[in-house]
């Protein structure tokens, strides 16, 4: 019954548009059946999104098509082959699934190694990313151009991604994990600097008013009201990356940096899919393992 | 004797404002005095408090804290003077994440080296003393709550004490009652009377409403335009000067209650 009437109004609006659109029919032929109904019709029919509203997304999607389609023909892929080659995969995939136990010790053993890399750069990252993030910060920094300053290496560091950053480091100090530790670190400050100098920025002017009307310094500001009013921000940051570090710390592995990430490109390019296959189980096993501490910890420590 | 607060044709204006928020700004207070200042939103009430202790920067004019000079020092001297200048917030201003403790310890951080203040290193007497403030004050089952568990009366207690700590021999306040029920509020200026009477602190106190005012003060500022417009004992003022100084006939400022009460 209701949605009988419902659509008997709506097909009074649709009527009243009708007569709108066309002049010759009269006007006041299509304001007598209400002129709320006529309100937004266009072509004859009522609209029921916001054609203005949904712009940025329709160019998104068109912006989409014509990216696939530009990129598709630049890299010239070669559907055919791929097509081919992807049983082979299956193949790989399945000899990747048969462990191999050999070896197995240094697998575990070069994994430590991964650990201790992603543990280091994120302690030596959080301890440089407090320091220049406080500089860094607006309402902290001594001087407003050292700010700007810090931001754009911050962004400037983030924006290349961290293998370059070790490859380039191994060029100066050689193979091996004190350099997986100063590439990932020098990524992890900028990383800390940028996201701690937000989290500082954004503890309420009025609780640094009332602490600096006490006559307090500027460092102990920071300690004692900024520092305890960003510590849960901290910590959160903090505990995502320590999983983004360990991911990156096992791909750096693979640039050179030692770690569980050398142990599967070893074993990959000797054709040990089965020794690989456990390894990049046990990276796996761990990254969950991280991550479902992390949480358990954000959960239960109510900072 | 000297003064314990000194104003001396105090004028502020806000950049990209052409009009002044304070202008031709002078008085001065003795120790145990206790001002209120009233006037309507925008007359510069809050402008004035804080260039006393230079948070907002004065325009011109001078400010002396104990015949010191605060305005036109360098900052580690204006840093020794604030000590002297206790600082009660309408919205409290504390870190809610620390405890009542932590936060009246913060009244200390002026008197201390960047060391100890950082690592909050406090001496065991500021320690006692701030016990004994927060037991007066009825706050001492609240110790090692933290800040932002306590209901806004408590929090602006909280806030007082801090101020204590300090030590000062002026008292700001900003709007203290102004976000607090009206129980809360009458136990906060029954504090801040306290202090100034008890402890013989000078204490100017920025308030809405002009009954609380005169109920509780020794002396009344009526600001209007960022001017002075009455300075005088509360008995002198009129129907007449309240309504001078809020530009509006009594009818429209009382709501349910008598100047007089």
């Amino acid at each position: 019954m209701i949605k009988g009437e419902a659509g008997a109004r709506i097909s009074v609006g649709v009527r009243g548009a009708g007569t709108r659109a066309n002049p010759g029919a009269g006007p006041m032929a299509g304001a007598g059946t209400g002129a709320g109904a006529g309100l937004g019709v266009r072509n004859g029919k009522i609209p029921v999104g916001d054609a203005g509203r949904d712009l940025p997304l329709h160019l998104f999607l068109s912006l989409s098509v014509v990216l696939t389609t530009a990129s598709t023909l630049l890299l010239d892929l070669d559907w055919g082959r791929i097509l081919d080659r992807i049983p082979r995969l299956g193949s790989v995939f399945r000899d990747m699934l048969r462990f191999s136990p050999e070896r197995f010790s240094l697998t575990l053993l070069t994994l430590a190694e991964t650990v201790t890399v992603s543990i280091l750069a994120l302690i030596y990252g959080m301890m440089i990313g407090l320091v220049l993030g406080a500089l860094a910060a607006d309402n902290l920094t001594p001087w407003k151009p050292l700010s700007l300053a810090l931001k754009s290496v911050f962004a400037f560091i983030r924006a290349v991604p961290t293998p370059v950053w070790v490859l380039l480091v191994l060029a100066s100090m050689g193979f091996g994990m004190a350099s997986g530790v100063v590439g990932l670190g020098f990524h992890a400050a900028a990383f800390f600097g940028k996201v701690f100098a937000q989290l500082f920025e954004e503890v309420p002017e009025e609780t640094v008013e009332a602490v600096s009307s006490a006559g307090a310094s500027r460092i102990q500001i920071f300690f004692n009201a900024v520092l305890p009013a960003s510590l849960s921000g901290i910590l959160a940051w903090t505990a995502l990356r320590f999983e983004t570090n360990y991911v990156e710390a096992a791909i750096l592995g693979m640039v050179g940096a030692g770690g569980v990430g050398y142990t599967i490109l070893a074993a990959m390019s000797s054709y040990k899919f089965g020794r690989a296959g456990l390894a990049v189980l046990v990276v796996f096993v761990f990254a969950l393992a991280i991550e479902l501490l992390t949480t358990y910890i954000k959960r239960k420590v109510k900072i | 004797m000297t003064p314990i607060l000194e104003v001396c044709d105090l004028k502020k204006i806000y950049r990209g404002s052409s009009k002044p928020a304070v202008n031709r700004i002078s008085f001065s207070m003795s120790a145990g005095e206790m001002i209120n200042v009233i006037g309507p939103s925008g007359a510069g009430k809050s402008t004035l408090l804080r260039c006393i202790n230079r948070l907002t920067e004065p325009s011109s004019g001078r400010v002396l804290i104990e015949g010191e000079e605060i305005t036109g020092v360098p900052a580690a001297k204006v840093r020794a003077l604030r000590r002297r200048v206790g600082m009660v917030f309408q919205h409290y201003n504390l870190v809610n994440r620390l405890t009542v403790m932590q936060n009246v310890m913060h009244g200390r951080l002026g008197y201390m080296n960047a060391f100890n203040g950082a690592l909050g290193l406090y001496s065991e007497e500021d320690k006692q003393r701030a016990l004994e403030i927060l037991e007066q004050t009825g706050l001492s089952e609240f110790l090692y709550h933290r800040a932002g568990e306590l209901s806004g009366g408590q929090k602006q207690r909280v806030g007082v004490v801090r101020a204590l700590m300090q030590q000062p021999s002026i008292l700001l306040c900003d709007e203290p009652i102004a976000s607090l029920d009206p129980a809360s509020a009458q136990v906060v200026m029954e504090m801040i009377r306290d202090v100034s009477v008890r402890r013989g602190i000078a204490c100017i106190t920025n308030l809405h409403q002009v009954d609380v005012a005169m109920r509780y003060a020794d002396r009344i500022i009526g600001m209007n335009g960022g001017e002075i417009i009455y300075d005088g004992p509360v008995a002198g003022l009129t129907e007449r000067m309240i309504e001078r100084i809020y530009g509006k006939p009594m009818s429209q400022l009382m709501i349910g209650g008598d100047v007089s009460a």
